[in-house]
């Protein structure tokens, strides 16, 4: 055998000296014949490469025996021997649909599987989909593409957080329904400064089965994020610009009859619109400025609505540039990307610049490989405030007027502005700012070693570590009464490292028709947190911010969190000729969160997956099934959602403690519970999963029940109880889910194809059981826990109503009387949700659509009760300010009978609709909505065009926009439904400034 | 290898064990102390500081509002919207509402918690503090809400959903609490008393009783136009054979935990409706001022009082109309009169404003007076009603600064001097209660309808006067079936227990 290999090789190298020849050969399409220009040709053993010209036809020097590897993108890569004598070569090359059968699931652990072993619900979204909007945040691309997969943003400043929840929630504890995060196999707490463009994979683990061997942050599914690494062939290196634009959209309504003063009667330095209808004349408009001539404004609203002026254009430049490359045994990968922010509201930027270098190695039996990633991110903005006066001014102010505002003799500053109940939104843009600046790095290296063909074991550690300076200010502005402004400053920093730790061994053997594969672990984790703060409320100086240069004490505090896991776990797979498989997973875990007594437990799961069509001998030749599986778990998870410390009450110094000598400590308004013990979900999933037509239609469905018990939470409670919330193990949720999913090539075309997509999501949530027999449970405001109802739902304070729905009117004062009990609308998050995607690639062309759809939830808001008070909401106008007969009222006979009201007047004036705002029923609606979330239209320079010079290979230009139309429910004047405050689900807030739609431009190089 | 799998298995399963104790004990609060880290000491200062500031911050503002003491400027007119209108809904708002049952439990939490401890330590005299101010702020969550949880109250998880109890049952057990009180300071050995924990009264054990004797009899008080004289006479009586008596003359009860001048440490009075402390005029101070009925009253008795407590305008107190809708050029800022400070009256003391740092009040000695005015008038109480009158009145003058030789020629005034009717007194007990303990004016209003308060101008109708908070939407969200069985609680139909 040595002999002979001996033999082969100098013959091999004998051939490639003497016996190179000219070979020509022409590729094609297999299925339609046609020919395939620009088909790349590479000389296996020499790395020497051409490709293919416009009529498909290739010329190269090679031996005869050596090996040509052929390939074009969007076709299965094909290898021929180079054939003796000098004959044309004919190469088909079959597309390569990105088949369900060769998908290859990132699982638990980052350990690669097929997915037909996997039994469990699995999407893996490649770097193209992902990167369609160009989006900056990873998180955004994935929005409405994974079915199951809920993402909301809920701030469109220059650094939006989102909230992410996987089917459905499972926690009443609002905060604990994100999944995990792991990068490269590590779980890390956050990936919103991951460059997206380093992306190779995410996949969407969904089930808490996939993700058991995570432990308890796997409950709620694991998004599975694999970067890219350099390839074996060819160095690439890539450089791509996006350019975008945001511009506000979706902003509350506001009246535009009625402008600034009281009663009905004009006032130059009140600031609510409850003065007289508009009248085109020249008022003042404020005091007298310091020349003594009283400022005028002209007293009618603009054809457009003023507010808009507040908000900038915003810039968003995305800069990549990468380099990839590799050999048999080393890859290579190093990335820079840089992006920069102008946010909408004027003065808020943002600036994120990182790389990241992956590399690998080879020794023999060990491979090594370790990623490290750097993260640069500042921003500079603005708190709520400049939106917060905005929609409360009126109709008429003049935004462009008040940029000006440190000229002492201009309206616009704080000395002269017309009132003194709000700021001028562009001295509070220029005055108080928060200044924010973070260093992310994170990097792990793995150690595999193979001991034996069936044994190896994988040494993983990795490290996540975020350093945050951040600084608040306000400048000092010395003005008499309300106009002052007291300078303040507060430095905070914020270090948090985590450490994790895995081994692993991995024992695979295969007997006869069975495979086996045991997994057995041991992981470690440490999260350790610093936050220390200086800060001082009374500055000397206007300019100079620093706590030294205060009047009174310093202020400051420091806060030390650690906490620590260990856990021991292991997953036994089991094969029957490649197309049955049973797998068997366990893991116990012990965490410092927990009192002694509680804080080890052990949950186990099993899953199996059956391939039908090769199991089945009447589907095996089957051409029209290409694939079909049937996959089934069940599992039960552990979860601890406690964060460290929270067995007891901690005591603070509130109310200006310590005076000098005197302490004064008070608990806090949580009640503690030591005997917390962990969470249990238990849950259950079956699926089919069935490709058709040589995997030209897709389909994918899947049941999922999950039942989570003995919750912990904060409850809210009565204040009577002495405290506002209670750390409880109670409560139960369950969730019934149907995931559908379906796409399909329409047009499967050499120079034309279309694909669509479509997923379905339908989340029947439901609260079984409270705490101590309860059945409400306060959530968040308005947002209810309900048992018998979804969770969480939207209960409101509406009207007293006769048995037809009609508003009872108090006859003495005309006000609507308000009903003792608050009024159930439904679920804040839409049970249905549904994306739609769609490609269409049309030569060098390719246009991709996102949709996004989601049905059946509610929201509230909380800025248009504010409307109210100040007069700009367009209902407190419908009625011309005059009495009026509320619409749809009825009075209440002596006899306790209604009859229709039509003579008792309802004042309509400013106290009449403020009391409105606070019926809430009055700002709730429906949050239905359908959106064209991305849309990417780009091209592709033909490889013909570029064949003529050497400096780029490929080349590509792009427009792509986001947001581009929404619509909505008719009575949800209030916002954007997906664009929610702060991980709530359905609640508007006034601290969000409105949200944005983008549009731009991309270009791509490679060389 | 399955031997070998069972090997490794036990030590993977071995090593995280073995592992597992050391490593995972870090749960200890490193950052805050819990509550056996602290002594009742370090506890007690903060629960009497969160007393005085509701009853002087938040409740004393109310109170200001629909006792009849303050309006707002023309240019305030958006200032204080819901007081001005009644919104009862708004009032009771979780986010922008006044939560003075949210505030008040909190307190008296800080208070049941005390008690806990002092109860296992038999720190005596601790527990009966702690009895008494809980007795104090039930009765004015009664005052404020009517019916309430008191048994059930305070206990965390262990009631979830509290039971309400009637007004008139809490009152009587908040009366019983104070007597418990009494008689645990009374029993405390000496040596055990509090020192300058006791930001009040400094661990002086009669000032304490004569204390709790005083909000015991304005409990008392507060129930004259009930038919419950049999139990009122009852606990008078037990008030006159525990013997201590109630606060006198040179008695209040003031809270000085060491006001600094500095951020966050200043008099909250001072920095709310004076000066911040920057030096700066507040928000409150720019548009809070008199009403016209107010300045009359002082007008009406040539009350020396005035010109401590209020600036002159051209020569004259000038005041203004609460809840005017409209904004009249005759009550802008620039003609009206503000609340007189140091500042403005030669850096010396004002009836109100006297330092950055100047004690709170909780109680002044002169409503004590007035109290023993009034019960002696009604012939529960032995002892002149007229030399307690007059006593309110000149620790009044007192303490809003004005010159005791004042007094005789005030007092010989017909508007002044002691008629005996208890309409004389509480019209002296208004004057004197003024911006300090407010909210007595408007129990005093609903109780007797003295004095003759003019109605807000911005009222849901001429005759409709706020009776009552509506229950807060916290407890509506958190222990509704609780409070509905309580019925109605409309602010300006349904009255509390007391008020006939």
């Amino acid at each position: 055998m040595k002999k002979n290999l001996f033999t082969f090789i100098i013959l091999l190298l004998i051939s490639v000296r003497v016996m190179a020849q000219d070979i020509h050969g022409r590729v094609i399409e297999q299925q339609t014949k046609e020919i395939l220009p620009g088909a790349s040709i590479m000389i296996k053993e020499t790395r020497q490469g051409t490709s293919t010209n416009e009529q498909g036809k290739f010329r190269i020097q090679a031996a005869a025996g050596q090996t040509l590897i052929i390939s074009f993108i969007g076709y299965k890569t094909q290898e021929i021997t180079v054939p003796n004598g000098n004959q044309e070569v004919l190469v088909a090359l079959s597309e390569d649909f990105n088949s369900l059968q060769e998908v290859v699931v990132t699982g638990a652990l980052g350990i690669k599987r097929a997915a037909r072993e996997f039994g469990g619900g699995a999407q893996v979204i490649n770097n193209e989909n992902l990167n369609q909007g160009k989006t900056i945040n990873p998180l955004t691309g994935l929005t409405s593409k994974v079915s199951g997969l809920r993402i909301n943003m809920y701030d469109s400043k220059v650094d939006p957080q989102l909230q992410v929840v996987m089917r459905g929630s499972r926690s009443l504890n609002r905060s604990k329904n994100a999944p995990i995060y792991v990068v490269d196999g590590i779980p890390v707490p956050d990936i919103s400064r991951l460059n997206p463009n380093d992306i190779e994979s995410v996949t969407v683990l969904k089930g808490a089965n996939a993700a058991a061997l995570y432990g308890s942050e796997g409950v709620n599914g694991a998004l599975m994020i694999t970067t890219k690494g350099g390839s074996k062939d060819r160095g690439a290196i890539r450089f791509s610009n996006t350019t975008t634009f945001s511009d506000v959209f979706l902003l509350p309504p506001a009246q535009t009859q009625f402008g600034q003063g009281v009663n009905g009667v004009y006032n130059p330095t009140q600031y609510e619109s409850w003065g007289p209808a508009f009248d085109g004349t020249m008022k003042d408009f404020g005091g007298k400025l310091p020349d003594g001539t009283i400022p005028q404004a002209l007293y009618s609203a603009p054809g457009r609505d003023n507010r808009l002026d507040l908000f900038n254009t915003g810039v968003n430049v995305q800069n990549d540039l990468s380099f990839s490359g590799g050999d048999d045994n080393t890859t290579y990968f190093f990335s820079l990307q840089d992006v920069s922010i102008k946010g909408i509201v004027p003065g808020d930027e943002s600036r994120r610049t990182g790389g990241r270098f992956n590399g690998s190695r080879k020794f023999g039996k060990l491979k090594t490989s370790y990623n490290v990633n750097y993260v640069y991110f500042n921003k500079n903005t603005t708190p709520d405030g400049p939106w917060i006066t905005a929609y409360q001014l009126p109709a008429n102010f003049d935004y462009n007027a008040m940029k000006n505002w440190q000229d002492p003799a201009s309206v616009a500053n704080p000395n002269n502005f017309f009132t003194d109940l709000q700021k001028n939104p562009y001295h509070q843009i220029d005055n108080i700012r928060d200044r924010t600046t973070e260093q992310v790095l994170n990097g792990k290296f793995d150690l595999e070693y193979a001991f034996t063909p069936w044994l190896n074991v994988l040494y993983r550690a990795g490290i996540y570590s975020s350093a945050t300076e951040t600084r608040s200010t306000t400048g000092k502005f010395e003005a008499a009464g309300r106009r002052n402004v007291n300078g303040s400053v507060s430095d905070g920093n914020n270090n948090f490292r985590r450490l994790n730790s895995d081994l692993i061994l991995n024992f695979n053997k295969k007997i006869g028709n069975f495979s086996t594969r045991l997994l057995l672990g041991q992981n470690l984790r440490a999260d350790n947190r610093k936050a220390t703060a200086v800060s001082a409320g009374n500055l000397t100086l206007p300019g100079l911010f620093n706590p030294g240069s205060r009047i009174g004490e310093l202020g400051g505090s420091s806060t030390l969190t650690q906490y620590r896991s260990v856990a021991g776990y292991g997953e036994f797979t089991g094969g029957y000729k490649n197309y049955a498989f049973l797998t068997v997973s366990g893991r116990n875990e012990w965490v410092s969160v927990l009192s002694k007594a509680n804080r080890s437990y052990f949950y186990p799961g099993v899953s199996a997956s059956f391939v039908f069509n090769e199991a089945i001998p009447a589907l095996r030749d089957n051409s029209a099934v290409s694939f079909g599986k049937l996959f089934a778990s069940w599992n039960k998870t552990g979860n601890v959602t406690l964060d460290p410390y929270s067995l007891n009450n901690p005591y603070s110094q509130i109310d200006g403690f310590p005076f000098g000598n005197i302490v004064g400590f008070t608990p806090g308004s949580r009640y503690p519970n030591p005997d917390i013990q962990p969470e249990f979900v238990t849950s259950f999933e079956t699926g089919v999963q069935i490709a058709l037509f040589n995997h030209r239609l897709n389909f994918e469905g899947s049941y999922i029940f999950s039942d989570s018990k003995g919750q912990i939470f904060n409850a809210t409670t009565s204040r009577a109880t002495g405290y506002s919330s209670a750390v409880v193990n109670a409560g139960r949720l369950t969730n019934d889910i149907i995931e559908l999913g379906i796409s399909g090539d329409i047009i499967r075309h050499r120079d034309l194809k279309w694909n669509a997509g479509f997923n379905f999501t339908y989340i029947n949530n439901q609260v079984k059981e409270l705490y101590e027999g309860l059945t409400s449970f306060n959530i968040f405001r308005q947002s209810y826990a309900n048992i018998g109802q979804a969770y969480p739902s939207l209960q409101v304070s509406d009207y007293k109503r006769d048995p037809q729905g009609r508003v009872i009117i108090n006859q003495a004062t005309g006000e609507p009387l308000i009903a003792t009990d608050p009024v159930h609308l439904g679920t804040m998050v839409p049970p249905y949700q549904m994306g739609l995607n769609t490609s269409v690639k049309f030569k060098g062309f390719n246009l991709g659509a996102q949709f996004d759809w989601r049905m059946g939830g509610w929201l509230y808001s909380e800025i248009v009760p504010r409307m109210y008070t100040a007069g700009t909401d367009p209902r407190t106008a419908e009625f011309g300010r005059q009495p009026f007969i509320f619409p749809n009222s009825v009075i209440q006979k002596a006899d306790g009978t209604f009859e229709e009201n039509t003579s008792v007047l309802s004042k309509g004036d400013k106290a009449f609709w403020t009391k409105q705002g606070e019926v809430q029923i009055n700002t709730a609606a429906k949050s239905d909505y359908f959106k064209l979330r991305e849309l990417n239209l780009s091209y592709s320079l033909p490889s013909a065009w570029l064949s003529g010079q050497k400096v780029f290979k490929e080349a590509s230009i792009g427009f792509i926009a986001t947001n581009l139309f929404i619509i909505r429910h008719k009575d949800n004047k209030y916002g954007d439904p997906e664009y929610l405050y702060n991980t709530t689900d359905g609640y508007i807030s006034f601290r969000q400034v409105p949200p944005f739609r983008t549009y731009g431009f991309n270009i791509n190089v490679g060389l | 290898m399955k031997k070998i799998m069972n090997v490794l298995l036990a030590a993977v399963v071995a090593a995280g064990l073995s592992a597992c104790n050391d490593f995972l004990d870090v749960n200890d609060n490193p950052n805050s102390p819990v509550s056996e880290n602290l002594r009742l000491s370090a506890k007690l200062p903060a629960a009497l500081v969160s007393s005085v500031n509701q009853e002087s911050g938040q409740l004393n503002q109310i109170g200001a509002l629909w006792g009849g003491y303050w309006g707002t400027t023309s240019e305030g007119i958006n200032l204080f919207p819901d007081l001005k209108n009644y919104n009862g809904p708004a009032i009771r708002h979780q986010r922008d509402g006044i939560p003075v049952w949210e505030n008040a439990y909190t307190t008296l939490l800080y208070y049941q918690l005390i008690r806990q401890q002092a109860e296992q330590e038999g720190s005596k005299f601790y527990l009966g503090i702690a009895k008494v101010m809980q007795g104090l702020h039930f009765m004015r969550l009664v005052d404020v809400y009517n019916n309430l949880p008191f048994d059930d109250a305070l206990q965390g998880t262990v009631h979830p959903t509290p039971k309400y109890e009637d007004g008139k049952t809490v009152y009587v057990k908040s009366i019983q609490l104070i007597s418990d009180g009494i008689a645990d300071i009374k029993s405390a050995a000496p040596g055990t008393e509090p020192g300058t924990d006791d930001v009040m009264f400094r661990g002086n054990k009669t000032l304490w009783i004569k204390f709790a004797n005083t909000v015991k009899l304005r409990g008392l008080i507060r129930q004259s136009q009930t038919d419950n004289q049999a139990f009122i006479n009852t606990e008078i009586q037990k008030i006159k054979s525990e013997g201590t008596g109630f606060l006198g003359t040179g008695e209040s009860a003031l809270v000085q935990p060491g006001y600094l001048n500095t951020a966050g440490k200043l008099n909250p009075f001072w920095e709310n409706y004076y000066r911040n402390v920057q030096g700066v005029s507040t928000g409150n101070h720019v548009d809070i001022r008199p009403t016209v009925f107010l300045v009359d009253q002082y007008k009406a008795r040539k009350d020396p009082r005035l010109n401590t407590l209020y600036v002159e305008v051209a020569g004259d107190f000038k005041g203004v109309l609460f809840g005017n809708p409209n904004a009249e050029a005759g009550y802008n800022r620039s003609v009206t009169s503000a609340f007189k400070g140091p500042q403005e009256n030669g850096n010396r003391p004002s009836a109100l404003f006297k330092s950055s740092t100047q004690a709170s009040v909780l109680l002044g000695s002169f409503e004590s007076l007035f109290l023993q005015a009034e019960a002696i008038q009604r012939g529960w109480l032995e002892g002149s009603a007229k030399s307690a009158y007059e006593a309110g009145i000149q620790e009044s003058f007192k303490y809003m600064e004005v010159n005791a030789a004042e007094f005789a020629a005030y007092n010989a005034q017909s508007a002044v001097a002691f008629n005996n009717t208890i309409d004389r007194i509480i019209e002296q007990k208004w004057l004197a209660l003024n911006s300090i303990s407010s909210i007595e004016a408007w129990n005093d209003y609903r109780r007797l309808g003295i004095p003759a308060i003019p109605n807000s101008l911005d009222a849901p109708s001429p005759t409709a006067r706020p009776l009552r908070f509506m229950y807060p939407e916290s407890e509506r969200q958190t222990n509704n079936t609780e409070a509905t069985k309580q019925g109605s609680d409309d602010m300006i139909t349904d009255k509390v227990w007391w008020d006939n």
